[in-house]
């Protein structure tokens, strides 16, 4: 089975949010980046995948030189090759205009199957593994948890609202987008980045794609949210306290 | 081109609450008489009748026989071909998992992308959304032909604002039967299942109660069960009460325990030492009751309430039996 | 008076078939002592080189070779009688080195020696009063071995017996010889006697622990030094003690040089609270290896000599290569084992693999974000390091995030400010790579180490103070390997050098203090801590104490690893202290502190109470 993982590198949880000039992006100086965290539950599953069934996984991942780092991390984990889309416009893509990058240099590859995270977690729009599917041509499924390889295909396991699951029996070829979670990820090992330095890594530009950029949709401007979170201490007796207790987490954090 | 799209989804029957939000934003972007609210299944007649209750301008049935159950490739199918028949300006979601399911794919045949999870819109159609894990707002405007696809988070809009619509006369009913083949639905949904409930999963709990050693003694624990008995939360515990054996082992929330990322973490006589934060620190909100007002978990806490458990969980456990 | 005592009785004359069949003995004997031996040199020999081996300086090694060999003195201080008893048995070898080359010398008429001879004669003599005490001791210690039966020695094994007597006939067959006439038939007889067992004795230390007679002088002279000094990995395809191909010479030597005296074990932590791990096994695990397999082998070392989970069981407290007679380094070892299974991803474990992630991507141990630790230097208005300061004041991953961690940082603040020294802490500061380092993730310890060491350039550090002895000891030894870190000293120095400027508090305690293992195997510091204590109160010491303190549990990366097997350490060590009636527990580490935190929180009430030392002193300083 031949696997392509579609991988982004993201700021990481720790980094610093600080403005730009001129409001439409974080500034990425001093910025520490990470592999997307639902894309390496994506590879960890790819991975998983091919130790059961064989096969090859082929880490992909869009972004400026700095992607590089990630592509390794992916190498070191057990990929067995690499393409980098080199492009510097990422952050002014829209997620059609991701996800045609990403399917131009899916679609040669020929995979059995492509997965990616369910979403990413510096935007957050959750859609480029689906848009790619039907821009591929391919069936998909989201939120998903597991994957079986069948005779027909595969088995997903798929998440659904408040607690429920559902099955999926797929075709192949399919692009699956994976929830966080569903496995456990493999830690990076000394033995891995020694030999990925010796794996395939191939590069390509977005213009060799051939992918176009203009959007449907833009950022106009980004703020960072007023409210900072604090610790709210409810005052009064037990009962008043417990009143608005509830009520808070009903209307404020909803999560009652 | 003209008018709003509105896809409501139901659950069990009934529309969900999480669509009326939809609809109340569409409600941001046009008058009720340019909204159309769309109800889409293999049996959509009960569903169109609670949407055209709401006032809107109008309610089409998108029925077909293969659009029960829910695919994605029948929903793409089916609203494309609505989409080409109404031209609307824009279509509203809720950001349901469902919605992420569909939607994008939907937008991208139609050559657009989804202003997806939407928490506010600004007049002349800007969109805010979080980025970063909340940690930014971004405003996005949708530029260029076709229609805006935008999709809300849960909870962001008052679904009130369509209750204030009703008593206009209900809306027209009309049905849509999209062209579908079986050929076109190429995966197989099973049925919807819960994981046998096995063990204790605190992992996958989406509320939890948790008690420390401020609980002082094993038969005092029944308060702790009462409240979470009448908030559907699991039980948990730091590591002296499992310790001591008055909880199971596999109720641990800690570094040597389980690590859990519940909605909800209420901490009941919990200090909040290290080895236990770092096993309940992704927790989306997490409420500690304690007596003393230096405890460290207040650190981390959303909401607190310094007091005596002994009063402060009894009056909390009535507080939610009384509001249901 | 020396005529008055008797003279050694030694034949004079040979025949010439008696001098051929001695001859012939000496050749039999140690050609059946050099064929298991030659394969255990080779053995050795063929052993991969240390990469970071220095002969010199030399001071060091001959040092350590008079103390620990010719001196015998930490065998005689870690167990005094059987020590001793030890020292004697090696001290009459030492006197008997001559006496039996002339003994030897004597079947070919070439004797040196002459027992009628004044000097030669005062010889003897000595030798015969280290013959007795070597006689004496080697049955005390036969005796030990046979009935008392300390369970560190192991199983009974016929070897020792059998050195036992040999040893005993060697001393009794020359002191005999006093007591008969020169050139009479029983003065023959035990002249063949005494040979006979010498050369009976040969053969027989390459196939037992006395094996160590012959190495151990080199294994204390060749040594790495220092303490669990952790050897820098050596070209693309090392990545620790995966197989025989990656153990050194020294490794090697060290595994043949056991002598099974269970020190080692007796102090072992892990071993003690019915863990797996036997730091002995270990090492008789890889002799057993090496036996089998050829140091050129493929064959994984964790396997059938040595278990992973063993490994793992480790608290890195170094009681064992501390306690060691006969110069083998134990962490160099099991954390080499764990390199080798981390470094290829064999070992799988969730908490290991969490803590792994959590410092491959984030900043700290404990998984927290980076965030918490600004507002907590802000909400407590802690200075920013600017270079201008005299101390950097690293918070570690304890200071910066765990609630009682963070209270020892504040209460080492209010001591610092009292005092007048000025002092910030770094904006950013990532963990020291302490866990991964001690759990064998070179990757993670390198990017910490490096990230860390760029950070202290930048920020122009040249003087850190921690409340984390893990954090200092990383800091100062293990960063080494990747660069020159800036000096570094734990809280307690500190707190000793204005101890002057400190006053005492005025609630007296009774304080028995901890010693981390961190603080005090691994940096040698025991009395500055106690002198800083000592301000709060009355000390009292815990049976174990100071070189010998029991670990906390928490050291290795084992804090991070779960739940262990068996008893928990850190009980057993809390009991102990508590058993002492102390009514404060002063802590000078972290980690200490919160294991114990935790172990007298299951004890309930009545135990007492924990504090860091910085937490004594600050009680003592005005509002």
């Amino acid at each position: 089975m031949k696997i392509v993982v579609a991988i982004k590198q993201v700021p990481d949880r720790d980094a610093p949010v600080r403005i730009a000039p001129g409001g439409k992006w974080i500034d990425e100086t001093d910025l520490q980046w990470a592999m997307n965290e639902p894309d390496a539950y994506a590879l960890e599953e790819a991975l998983q995948l091919k130790e059961k069934n064989g096969g090859e996984v082929v880490a992909l991942s869009a972004g400026p030189e700095r992607t590089g780092q990630t592509i390794r991390e992916a190498l070191a984990k057990g990929a067995d090759r690499a393409i980098q889309v080199v492009c510097d416009d990422l952050g002014t893509r829209d997620a059609l205009g991701v996800a045609k990058l990403l399917a131009a240099a899916i679609k040669p590859e020929n995979p059995d199957l492509v997965l990616t995270g369910l979403q990413s977690e510096d935007i957050g729009l959750g859609q480029t593994g689906v848009i790619a599917a039907e821009l591929l041509g391919l069936p998909h499924a989201t939120l998903i948890l597991h994957v079986e390889k069948t005779d027909a295909g595969v088995t997903v396991k798929r998440e659904l609202e408040e607690g429920w699951f559902q099955s999926i029996e797929m075709p192949l070829p399919a692009v699956l987008t994976m929830q966080s979670g569903g496995t456990k990820l493999r830690y990076a090992t000394l033995m891995g980045i020694k030999r990925a330095k010796t794996k395939e890594l191939k590069s390509v530009t977005a213009a060799e794609l051939g992918a176009d950029a203009a959007p449907v949709v833009v950022l106009e401007q980004i703020a960072l949210p007023k409210k900072q979170k604090s610790t709210q201490i409810l005052p009064g007796s037990p009962k008043e306290a417990a009143a608005a207790l509830i009520e808070k987490l009903k209307t404020e954090a909803r999560v009652l | 081109m003209s008018g709003i799209l509105v896809i409501l989804e139901e659950r069990g029957g009934r529309i969900r609450s999480s669509s009326w939000e939809a609809l109340a934003a569409a409600l941001k972007l046009g008058p009720a008489q340019d909204i159309t609210a769309v109800v889409i299944g293999a049996q959509t007649a009960a569903l169109a009748a609670e949407a055209a209750a709401k006032g809107v301008g109008k309610v089409v049935r998108v029925e077909h026989p293969l659009l029960a159950p829910y695919t994605a490739d029948g929903y793409c199918a089916a609203l494309e071909q609505l989409l080409q028949n109404q031209g609307p300006t824009q279509v509203v979601f809720p950001h349901t998992y469902q919605v992420r399911d569909y939607a994008p794919a939907l937008a991208a045949r139609m050559g657009q992308s989804l202003i997806g999870d939407v928490v506010a819109i600004e007049d002349g159609a800007v969109f805010t959304r979080q980025l970063m894990q909340g940690r930014l707002n971004a405003n996005y405007r949708h530029s260029g032909n076709g229609p805006c696809f935008v999709s809300t988070q849960a909870g962001a809009f008052r679904a009130d604002a369509v209750d204030a619509l009703a008593g206009a006369s209900p809306a027209t009913i009309t049905t849509f039967t999209p062209n579908l083949d079986a050929s076109q639905i190429r995966t197989e949904p099973g049925e919807p299942f819960r994981e046998a409930a096995q063990t204790v999963d605190l992992g996958s709990a989406q509320r939890i109660v948790s008690v420390g050693r401020g609980i002082k003694e094993e038969q005092n624990l029944g308060l702790v069960k009462d409240l979470a008995a009448a908030l559907g939360a699991e039980l948990a515990a730091s590591r002296p009460i499992c310790d001591n054996g008055w909880l199971p082992m596999e109720r641990q929330v800690g570094s040597s325990g389980q690590t859990v990322a519940p909605k909800l973490y209420l901490a009941v006589g919990i200090s909040g030492a290290i080895q236990h934060l770092v096993g309940m620190k992704g927790s989306q909100c997490i409420v500690a009751i304690n007596k003393d007002p230096d405890a460290p978990i207040f650190e981390v806490a959303d909401y607190g309430i310094v007091g005596d458990l002994f009063e402060v969980v009894p009056a909390l456990t009535e507080t939610v039996k009384a509001a249901k | 008076m020396m005529a008055s005592l008797p003279t050694l009785a030694e034949p004079r004359h040979f025949a010439i078939w008696e001098s051929a069949l001695f001859a012939a003995l000496i050749v039999a004997s140690v050609w059946a002592f050099w064929r298991p031996f030659g394969t255990i040199l080779r053995k050795i020999l063929a052993s991969k080189s240390d990469a970071d081996f220095h002969l010199f300086p030399i001071g060091r090694r001959i040092r350590d070779f008079v103390w620990e060999v010719m001196l015998q003195a930490k065998v005689i201080r870690e167990r005094p009688l059987p020590g001793l008893a030890h020292a004697f048995v090696f001290w009459a070898f030492c006197a008997f080195a001559l006496v039996t080359l002339n003994h030897c010398a004597t079947a070919f008429g070439a004797a040196f020696l002459d027992p009628a001879e004044p000097v030669s004669r005062i010889y003897y003599y000595i030798a015969a009063v280290f013959a007795a005490a070597c006689a004496i001791g080697i049955f005390g210690l036969f005796v030990r071995r046979f009935f008392a039966r300390p369970k560190w020695l192991g199983e009974l094994s016929w070897g020792s017996g059998l050195v036992a007597l040999l040893i005993f006939l060697l001393m009794v067959t020359y002191l005999a010889a006093f007591f008969v006439q020169p050139d009479s038939l029983a003065a023959r007889a035990l002249w063949w006697a005494h040979t006979l067992t010498l050369l009976a004795f040969l053969p027989v230390i390459p196939h037992t622990k006395h094996l160590h007679l012959v190495l151990s002088p080199f294994t204390i002279f060749l040594s790495r030094g220092g303490f669990s000094r952790i050897p820098p990995l050596s070209g693309d395809e090392d990545f620790g003690l995966v197989a025989g191909k990656d153990l050194t010479r020294l490794a090697s030597l060290q595994a043949y040089s056991c002598v099974e005296c269970g020190r080692c074990t007796e102090h072992c932590p892990a071993n003690n609270t019915g863990k797996l791990l036997n730091p002995k096994q270990i090492v008789l695990g890889l002799r057993g290896y090496l036996n089998e397999y050829s140091p050129a082998s493929e064959e994984p070392l964790l396997g059938k000599y040595n278990a992973q989970e063993a490994a793992f069981q480790c608290t890195t407290c170094g009681a064992c290569e501390f306690q060691c007679p006969v110069g083998i380094e134990h962490l160099p070892i099991i954390i080499g084992l764990r390199r080798g299974a981390v470094n290829t991803g064999a070992w799988e474990d969730d908490y290991g693999a969490k803590l792994f992630l959590a410092l491959e991507r984030g900043s700290n141990a404990l998984g927290m974000s980076a965030t918490e630790r600004d507002k907590f230097v802000e909400k407590n208005t802690l200075p920013i390091f600017d270079g201008t300061q005299e101390y950097c004041l690293w918070l570690g991953c304890m200071g910066a995030y765990d609630p009682r961690g963070r209270e020892i940082v504040l209460a080492l603040v209010r001591v610092m400010r009292h005092l007048g020294a000025s002092f910030g802490v770094l904006r950013k500061e990532k963990c020291t790579g302490d866990p991964v380092r001690r759990l064998g993730n070179d990757l993670v310890f390198q990017q910490l180490a490096e990230a860390n060491l760029e950070s202290m350039a930048q920020n122009k550090v040249k003087k850190i103070v921690s409340i984390c002895p893990h954090c200092v000891r990383t800091i100062q030894e293990d960063w080494k390997e990747f660069g020159a870190p800036p000096a570094v000293e734990h809280h307690s120095e500190f707190l000793a050098r204005f101890a002057s400027q400190l006053q005492p508090v005025q609630d007296q305690k009774r304080i028995v203090f901890h010693d981390p293992c961190y603080l005090g195997r691994y940096r040698g510091v025991y009395d500055q801590p106690r002198q800083v204590a000592a301000l709060a109160g009355d000390l009292v010491e815990a049976p174990r104490s100071r070189e010998r303190s029991f670990c906390c549990g928490a050291g290795g990366g084992l804090s991070f690893l779960g739940e262990e097997k068996g008893d928990r350490v850190s009980h057993v060590r809390a009991a102990e202290l508590a058993a002492t009636g102390a009514n404060v527990v002063a802590a000078a580490c972290p980690f200490c502190n919160t294991m114990f935190q935790d172990a007298f929180a299951a004890r309930g009430e009545g135990a007492p109470e924990l504090m860091d030392i910085a937490q004594l002193v600050a009680r003592g300083l005005p509002e």
